[in-house]
């Protein structure tokens, strides 16, 4: 069974005005799939994530979408259209692990509340266990003794774990994981990423990854969407938007990427770095015409009044962007 | 300017906001008009004495045929000048030493920490037995007590902020461009300590003029000639067999004004730094 | 020619654990120099003591031959040597102040009369690309990132011969994070300066620096010039963080 988004517009009404921050996002995770969800400031990527959860600001409003999680249907203009999930069919690890960490509680008294709502009908001896067996399966040393523990005693990243043995006890459908690696140090990242790689393995969940760094997505998952400024621009596998990006922000954006290993001027005041030139357009006011016009560099006249539909990319099926040149052969 | 206005606006959105706004002002108003709409408050008519309230007289007569209208009307005039005053040198010489307190740290910091522990020690009555024994009773003892009595608090908010600020890195840049340490105190602390510092001063108003009213109720306080809102409860008082008018005229305005401040004081802090809301 | 920084067996401690433990390295004059490590690694305390905001239990530091001092006559004396490049550059815009105000600043530090100042700011707001009503704005009214080009704007009116950038791309979208080196490589190159990059991000030290070195627990673990200290690293931690990074052959050995 997979998970389906379709059609999600979020509104902010901000004192200047109303902002669009997201305008008819669709995506499509199957069950174990890992899907990237790449976006820079102001694409809206977290917005996606909290309409799912239901985590929206009081000033937010959906205008429009449905998700579909195991085959049931919601509403996502109802406020709590998915609160039924949250903890069960749903879960969500954030950037900064505090935001589901209760400072004033041990860890095994917050791992066991997820096993309350999970399997009410244990007792108190099974629910230890099992959160025991959680944390030693997030390889985070010593569980018995970290349940006594306190947040505070743990670092970022054991921190982290900890809220990924959360959502490995409450076997979610769907894994939300926004910007789980952002704070914490390169190495320590690497780990994170294999542990919620090891989550999907062991429960089969379907996982959406939040995240700026197409570094990550390319390196850990299966497929990818691009976001910008509120709009969906290019889906596709890993493989295939690699090989061909489809748009040319997603082109641009590969180029901006520095890998360890790129080709190095011996005189390194030299070496230049590429930049999108341009700025975000105003998400108060939609310019007519494809939403990446004005920073492109392939643009042509009809890109500035004409809004591209998606269209497939290469023969490769389910790859597909929002390019008025796909449309030429 | 345009600040101002906002921040205005701000606090007329929610109830508490108008009613603080409206009772200050109103306060105000009764404080700068009165005495223009009514009769000498030094004019005595023992025929009209304890008169309840009538049109010559709108809020009565007190024992001595004084209307009572132009006599609170005074009184609060002086209550809340003196207040004003108050309020204004304590938090500029507590954000002053609290400032320089919160950069220097080492033995400065701590001498005037134990300093403002020590005025804090004493219960502020006794201080002020202390100060009138050795400077006599009147309005300039008051001043005198209250203001050493609210620098601490003043100084201690300043110095917390401004350790704060201390470490925040537009002050580091500034100290690495070295620039003279007078004028970072002054450019670019004292404005970010002004905030918190002016709310502080705000709530702090409606203590200091009911603390001016219970010690002039004990006579310790303002002296006559000159009548402030305490005294004016106090004369009401000596003679309540008679009439409870000239008391409940005085305590009420004196109640009008400290609720006033108050609600106004809590809706600017609410503006000015939302953190601090409480949930009501 | 002297070493634009040059450290000696730094030590410092915060109660027991330390920060600073035995650090040593040169920075010679005109290069581009990278601090790299994770967190903890010791490297934004090594920053600020170079800066001269923390002070050493134990060891030496001189900048351009001069021994750090921390006096008011000696910081006033390294203001117009080095400045900072702070991570959050509007945040080290005095939130009160105009720009103008805090350009002032630099004239009257430096004792320039305000006409010369200016005419020098009016150079350099061309060259960041600022437009010169900046300078009438306050920093909240600008966006971050010309608030960014503001502070550097600063920084560079103070005439340095040495600028210390902290983590100059944390927290910049990757589309944006070039403008910035860009720039910094453009400042490198017509002033001369020497650079000094705090960062995590190794890629880009690689690319932008001459000679770097890696920190991790307040210890120099391995340093050198770039090429050799990336291509063939000799210390098994230096060479863990390399392989943690994003890097092409992963990606194509993945396909």
């Amino acid at each position: 069974m997979a998970i389906s988004l379709r059609n999600l517009s979020v509104d902010y009404s901000l004192p200047q005005g109303t902002a669009h921050a997201l305008r008819g996002v669709s995506l499509d995770i199957q069950k174990g799939e890992l899907l990237g969800l790449v976006g820079e400031s102001g694409s809206g990527k977290s917005t996606v994530a909290f309409a799912l959860m239901g985590l929206l600001a009081n000033n937010a409003r959906v205008t429009s979408g449905t998700a579909t999680i195991d085959g049931k249907s919601f509403d996502l203009t109802k406020r709590n259209a998915t609160a039924s999930l949250r903890g069960r069919g749903m879960a969500m690890i954030f950037q900064d692990p505090m935001l589901s960490l209760n400072p004033v509680f041990t860890i095994g008294t917050q791992l066991c509340e997820v096993l309350r709502r999970r399997a009410p009908g244990s007792d108190r001896k099974t629910r230890v266990a099992m959160a025991e067996d959680a944390l030693d399966k997030v390889k985070l040393g010593n569980p018995r003794r970290r349940m006594g523990q306190y947040p505070h005693e743990l670092s970022g990243g054991m921190r982290q774990r900890v809220v990924i043995a959360m959502a490995l006890l409450s076997e979610p459908a769907l894994l939300i994981a926004d910007e789980p690696t952002t704070a914490l140090d390169v190495t320590v990242e690497a780990q994170i990423m294999r542990e919620i790689i090891g989550l999907r393995d062991r429960i089969g969940c379907a996982v959406l990854l939040i995240t700026h760094s197409l570094g990550l997505v390319t390196e850990y998952c299966d497929r990818l969407s691009v976001l910008y400024a509120g709009e969906r621009l290019e889906s596709g596998t890993v493989k295939e938007v690699q090989r061909q990006p489809g748009h040319p922000y997603t082109r641009m954006l590969f180029d901006c990427e520095v890998p360890i290993d790129r080709e190095r001027h011996a005189d390194a005041s030299e070496n230049r770095f590429t930049v999108i030139a341009g700025d975000l357009p105003d998400p108060r006011r939609r310019p007519p015409g494809c939403i990446f016009n004005g920073r492109c560099d392939v643009s042509f006249e009809a890109c500035a009044t004409v809004n591209p539909d998606d269209y497939p990319v290469g023969k490769e099926a389910q790859h597909s962007a929002r390019c008025l040149r796909l449309l030429t052969p | 300017m345009s600040g101002l206005v906002a921040t205005l606006k701000r606090i007329c959105s929610e109830r508490d906001g108008r009613l603080g706004l409206a009772f200050t002002l109103a306060i105000l108003v009764f404080a700068l008009v009165g005495p223009l709409v009514s009769p000498d408050p030094n004019a005595i008519d023992i025929k009209a004495r304890f008169a309840p309230p009538e049109l010559t007289h709108l809020l009565g007569t007190d024992n001595l045929g004084r209307d009572l209208l132009a006599r609170t009307s005074v009184g609060t005039r002086y209550a809340l000048t003196l207040a004003v005053m108050i309020v204004v040198i304590s938090s500029v010489i507590g954000s002053l030493i609290g400032i320089v307190a919160g950069i220097a740290s080492g033995w400065v910091d701590r001498a005037v920490t134990a300093a403002f522990d020590i005025v804090n020690a004493f219960p502020p009555l006794i201080l002020a037995f202390a100060l009138i024994a050795l400077y006599g009773k009147g309005s300039a003892t008051f001043v005198l007590l209250v203001t050493v009595v609210f620098i601490p608090q003043f100084g201690r908010m300043a110095r917390a902020r401004a350790q704060t600020l201390r470490t925040l890195s537009f002050i580091e840049a500034e100290r690495m461009l070295a620039v003279h340490p007078v004028t970072i105190v002054v450019r670019h602390y004292l404005p970010n300590v002004a905030g918190p510092i002016i709310v502080l001063a705000s709530m702090n108003l409606p203590v200091v003029i009911a603390f001016e009213a219970s010690l002039s109720f004990l006579g310790f306080g303002v002296q006559p000639p000159k009548s402030s809102l305490g005294t004016l409860i106090k004369d009401g008082f000596v003679s309540i067999n008679q009439s409870w008018w000239p008391t409940v005229a005085a305590a009420l305005v004196l109640a009008i004004a400290t609720l006033g401040a108050t609600l106004l004081g809590e809706a600017l802090r609410r503006v000015i730094d939302p953190k601090n809301a409480v949930v009501r | 020619m002297t070493d634009a920084v040059a450290i000696r067996n730094a030590q410092l401690s915060f109660g027991e654990t330390a920060a600073l433990d035995g650090v040593s390295l040169a920075i010679p004059q005109g290069t581009c120099f990278g601090i790299v490590g994770e967190s903890g690694s010791g490297k934004t305390t090594l920053m600020r003591a170079i800066l001269g905001l923390q002070k050493l239990d134990q060891g030496e530091i001189r900048i351009l031959g001069n021994p750090l001092v921390h006096s008011r006559a000696a910081l006033k004396q390294r203001a117009s040597f080095i400045q900072p490049i702070f991570q959050d550059p509007a945040a080290s815009l005095s939130p009160r102040s105009r720009i103008r105000t805090l350009m002032n600043e630099v004239g009257t530090v430096l004792r320039e009369p305000h006409a010369v100042m200016h005419e020098r700011l009016r150079v350099i707001l061309n060259r960041l690309g600022l437009p010169q009503s900046v300078i009438d704005k306050y920093p909240h009214e600008i966006s971050g990132g010309q608030a960014r080009r503001v502070a550097i704007a600063r920084a560079l009116l103070m005439k340095p011969s040495i600028l210390i950038a902290d983590e100059p791309t944390a927290g910049l979208d990757v589309s944006v994070q070039g403008d910035l080196l860009n720039l910094l490589q453009d400042i490198r190159r017509s002033q001369n300066i020497t650079l000094v990059v705090i960062s995590h991000n190794l890629a880009i030290v690689r690319l932008i620096a001459e000679n770097a070195v890696v920190m991790r627990a307040g210890k120099v673990v391995e340093g050198g010039e770039v090429g050799s200290l990336f291509g063939s690293p000799q210390d098994a931690y230096t060479r863990d963080l390399l392989a943690a990074w994003p890097s092409i052959a992963a990606a194509n050995t993945k396909r």
